[in-house]
C-alpha cells in the first residue's frame, strides 16, 4: 500500500461519514417525506455508472492508440466496478419506485438506457473472460467497448421517441435548480464520497488487474525464453517420467 | 495470367458462395425457421390464447422471435470461419472489409427469407390487424440490414472464442433495442395515423452505425484472428 | 481512415532483380511469447531454401510471417520489395499485397471442407483474377481430374494436399512456402513439388520447404537452414 493510498483511504472515510451525516441531517422531502433520502445514494451510484463506462471508453481508445496495457487495464477494471454501480443504482431506484409510483420498475428512458447500459458492459465483461489471448483480448474488448458507448446514445433516443414518463431532470438545468439548497449541498457532498470509494475501488482493482497479469506471465513461461522451448527432448521426458514412477514404486 | 480483382467483384463472388452453400445444406435457414415457428406457437401459450389479445400483441411477438433468433442465424459458426477457408480468402487477398461486407449482405438475405417465412406464421396464429402494412416493405430490409451488421459485429469480435454462439447473443440484443422499437411502432405509428418516417430514419440510422463499426474494424479484427 | 479497398487488393509486383525476401532481426510474438527472435534470412530470386528443425522452433511461424499472414513485432521484413514490417495501415496494406504473391501451403490445406475440389479452385481461381477452365487444368495436372466433384472433407489427406499443390500451380506465386514437405505426399506428389519450385524458380521466384526428413531434402534444394530457439543457424544439409 502507497502513502497515496492510505490518505486516498482515509479522506474517503472521513467523506463517507460526512455523506452519511448529511444525508441524515437533510429536511426530510415535502412530498416524499424520509424515502426521498434514497436519492443521496441512488444518484450518486448512477452518476459512477456513467462515469465508469466514459472511463472505459477513455481506456479503450487509448489502447487502440497506444498499445499500452495500464489502459486496457482501467478498461476492463472501470467496467467491472462500473457493472456493481449500475445494479446498485437500478436496485436503489427499484426500491425508491415502489412507494413513490407504486411500481418497482417504469418504462421510463432513463431506465431503460441505464439497464441496457449494464447489459452491452455485461457482454464487454463476457467478452474478455471468454478471450484467452491478452492481445486479442485487449483489441476485442476496446472496440467492442468503442462500438457499445457510440450505440448507447442511439438506443437512448430510441426509448426516449418510445415513452417518457420520467420526471424531467432537476439539477442539471439552466437557471436555479430546482431542490432545496440544504439538500443539494448533502447531495454534492455524497456524489463527492461515492466518486472517493469509486477511486479506491477502481485502483484495487487496477493494481489486482496487473498482479493476475504478472502471475499469468510467471507460470506461463518461467525462465522460457521462446514458445519453442516448450518443447525439449522427449528422451529427457520419459527418462524423467520413468524416474518418478520408480521412486513411486519403491 | 491474372488480372486484378475488384472489391466489389470479390464481395458478389463470396455472397454467390455463400447462398449456393446454404442452399445446399440449409443449415441455417432450416433450423432457425422452425424454431422461431415453434416459438410463436408457444408464446399464446404462455400469455393466453385469447383472439383479441394476440391481434393486438401479436406483431410484437413476431419482431421479438425475429430479433431473438434472428441473432442465432447471425452470429452461427458459419462457413468461412474455418481455418481452411481462412487461409484460402486471406491468400487470395480477399481483403477484410469485402469479407466482412459479404457476410453482412449475405446474412441480410437469410434473414429477410426468415423473416418472410415466418410472417405467414404470425399473421395465421395472431390474425393481426396491419394498418400502414406498406411500410413494413421498408422495415424488412432495414431490420435484417441492421441485425446482420449487429451480427457480424459480434462474430468478429468473438471469432475463435469458446462459447460464442451463447456470447454473441448477449452482444448484439442489447444494441438492437433500436430495431426493435422502429419495427413495432411503425405498425402503432400506423395505427394512431402518425408518419413512420421517424422509426424508418432511426433503424436506418442505427444500421447504418452498426454497418459503418462492422467496416472500420474489420482490418484490425483479421490481423487478430 | 482506412484506404480505399482497391488500394489493397493490388498485387504486389516482383522487382526486376535483388532478392526475393531480406529478414533482419525480426521478432515474431503469439499470444505473447516470443516465437522468432532475432531471425535473419535472406532469398535470392531463383533459389530454392530447405527449412529444418525441431518441433515448435518456429517454422510455421516464419513462413506464414513471410506469407504475410501475421505482422512481424520488431526487426525489418521485405517481402518482394514491399516492407511487412511498416507500422500501422502500411504495413497491413503491404501485408495484403504480398499475400496475393506469395502461396503458403501448409498442415492445414486452405479449402472450404464443404465445396467440392473444383468449386475450390474456380474460387480461387474467381477471388484472384483468372481464368476458371485454368482451375480444371490445374486439378487435371496433379491428377485429381476424377476427383473434381468429390467435396474436400470427402478426400484423403493426400489428396488434399495435392488440391494444395493445385492451388499453387493456379496461382503462380513469386514465393512459394511448402510446410511439411513430405507430410502425406507419395513419390508422383513429391516430383509435383519439384516441378512446382523450378517453374518458381524460371519465375526469378523463390521457396522454402520445410521438412523434418534431412536425406529426403537434400535432392530439392540449393541449400538448407535450421532453425533454433526462433533463430536460423546454418544447416547441416550438405548439397552438392
Amino acid at each position: 500500500m502507497t502513502r497515496i493510498d492510505r490518505y486516498l483511504g482515509a479522506a474517503t472515510g472521513a467523506l463517507v461519514l460526512a455523506g452519511l451525516a448529511a444525508a441524515v441531517s437533510a429536511p426530510p422531502d415535502r412530498l416524499q417525506g424520509e424515502l426521498q433520502r434514497l436519492m443521496y445514494v441512488h444518484v450518486p451510484a448512477a452518476w459512477l455508472a456513467y462515469l465508469s463506462f466514459g472511463l472505459t471508453l477513455v481506456g479503450s481508445v487509448a489502447w487502440l492508440r497506444s498499445r499500452q496495457e495500464r489502459w486496457d487495464r482501467l478498461a476492463a477494471s472501470s467496467a467491472e466496478v462500473g457493472v456493481f454501480f449500475t445494479g446498485l443504482a437500478i436496485a436503489l431506484g427499484a426500491i425508491w419506485g415502489k412507494p413513490v409510483w407504486g411500481v418497482w420498475w417504469t418504462w421510463d428512458p432513463r431506465l431503460v438506457t441505464t439497464a441496457v447500459l449494464l447489459f452491452v458492459y455485461l457482454g464487454y465483461l463476457a467478452l474478455r473472460r471468454a478471450t484467452v489471448d491478452a492481445t486479442r483480448r485487449a483489441r476485442n474488448s476496446a472496440l467492442f467497448g468503442v462500438v457499445g458507448f457510440v450505440q448507447v446514445p442511439v438506443v437512448h433516443f430510441s426509448v426516449l421517441w418510445w415513452r417518457s414518463l420520467h420526471q424531467p431532470p432537476t439539477v442539471l438545468r439552466p437557471g436555479d435548480p430546482t431542490i432545496d439548497h440544504v439538500m443539494l449541498a448533502a447531495l454534492v457532498v455524497n456524489v463527492v464520497a461515492f466518486s472517493a470509494v469509486f477511486t479506491v475501488f477502481l485502483r484495487m482493482r487496477m493494481r489486482l488487474a496487473r498482479d493476475e497479469a504478472e502471475l499469468a506471465a510467471a507460470t506461463e513461461a518461467p525462465g522460457r525464453p521462446v514458445a519453442g522451448s516448450a518443447v525439449t527432448a522427449p528422451a529427457a521426458q520419459v527418462a524423467a517420467v520413468t524416474r518418478q514412477m520408480d521412486q513411486r514404486e519403491g | 495470367m491474372s488480372r486484378a480483382v475488384g472489391a466489389g467483384e470479390q464481395v458478389r463472388a463470396l455472397v454467390g458462395l455463400q447462398l449456393a452453400l446454404e442452399r445446399r445444406t440449409g443449415e441455417a435457414l432450416l433450423v432457425v425457421a422452425p424454431f422461431g415457428a415453434v416459438a410463436l406457437l408457444l408464446l399464446p401459450m404462455a400469455v393466453g390464447t385469447d383472439v383479441p389479445l394476440l391481434r393486438q400483441v401479436g406483431p410484437g411477438f413476431y419482431w421479438l422471435v425475429v430479433l431473438l433468433f434472428g441473432v442465432m442465424l447471425t452470429v452461427r459458426h458459419s462457413a468461412e470461419d474455418g481455418p481452411g477457408p481462412r487461409a484460402l480468402l486471406a491468400q487470395c487477398g480477399v481483403d477484410p472489409v469485402a469479407r466482412a461486407l459479404a457476410r453482412v449482405v449475405a446474412d441480410a438475405v437469410l434473414l429477410l427469407a426468415f423473416q418472410l417465412l415466418l410472417a405467414p406464421v404470425a399473421v395465421a396464429l395472431y390474425d393481426p390487424r396491419i394498418p400502414g402494412w406498406p411500410a413494413l416493405l421498408l422495415v424488412l430490409p432495414l431490420v435484417a440490414v441492421g441485425l446482420a451488421a449487429l451480427g457480424a459485429l459480434a462474430g468478429a469480435v468473438s471469432a475463435g472464442v469458446p462459447g460464442r454462439a451463447v456470447l454473441g447473443p448477449l452482444l448484439v440484443v442489447p444494441l438492437a433495442v433500436p430495431l426493435l422499437l422502429g419495427a413495432t411502432q411503425v405498425i402503432e405509428a400506423a395505427k394512431y395515423a402518425r408518419a413512420p418516417w421517424p422509426w424508418l430514419v432511426l433503424m436506418g440510422l442505427a444500421g447504418l452505425l452498426a454497418l459503418l463499426a462492422t467496416v472500420l474494424t474489420a482490418r484490425a479484427l483479421e490481423e487478430a484472428g | 481512415m482506412p484506404e480505399p479497398l482497391h488500394a489493397l487488393t493490388g498485387r504486389a509486383s516482383r522487382p526486376a532483380q535483388g532478392p526475393v525476401a531480406v529478414v533482419e532481426s525480426v521478432r515474431v510474438d503469439i499470444a505473447g511469447t516470443p516465437v522468432l527472435r532475432g531471425l535473419d534470412l535472406r532469398l535470392e530470386a531463383g533459389e530454392v531454401v530447405g527449412l529444418l528443425g525441431p518441433n515448435g522452433s518456429g517454422k510455421s511461424t516464419l513462413l506464414r510471417m513471410l506469407a504475410g499472414l501475421i505482422p512481424p513485432a520488431g526487426g525489418r521484413c521485405r517481402v518482394l520489395g514491399a516492407d511487412i514490417s511498416a507500422d500501422g495501415a502500411a504495413g497491413r496494406a503491404a501485408r495484403a499485397a504480398v499475400r496475393t504473391s506469395v502461396t503458403l501451403i501448409g498442415h492445414q490445406p486452405a479449402l472450404y471442407p464443404q465445396l467440392e475440389l473444383g468449386e475450390n479452385l474456380r474460387l480461387v481461381a474467381r477471388l484472384t483474377g483468372r481464368d476458371e477452365t485454368d482451375a480444371t487444368a490445374a486439378l487435371e495436372s496433379v491428377g485429381l481430374a476424377a476427383a473434381t466433384h468429390r467435396r474436400a472433407d470427402q478426400c484423403s489427406h493426400g489428396m488434399l494436399r495435392r488440391a494444395d499443390l493445385a492451388r499453387a500451380l493456379l496461382t503462380e506465386p513469386h514465393l512459394l512456402l511448402l510446410d511439411e514437405a513430405h507430410a502425406g505426399l507419395d513419390r508422383d506428389s513429391v516430383h509435383l513439388v519439384q516441378v512446382l519450385t523450378e517453374a518458381v524458380r524460371s519465375r526469378s521466384g523463390a521457396c522454402v520447404l520445410v521438412s523434418h526428413e534431412r536425406d529426403r531434402l537434400r535432392p530439392m534444394v540449393d541449400r538448407a537452414v535450421e532453425l533454433v530457439d526462433g533463430a536460423v543457424v546454418p544447416a547441416s544439409v550438405s548439397v552438392p
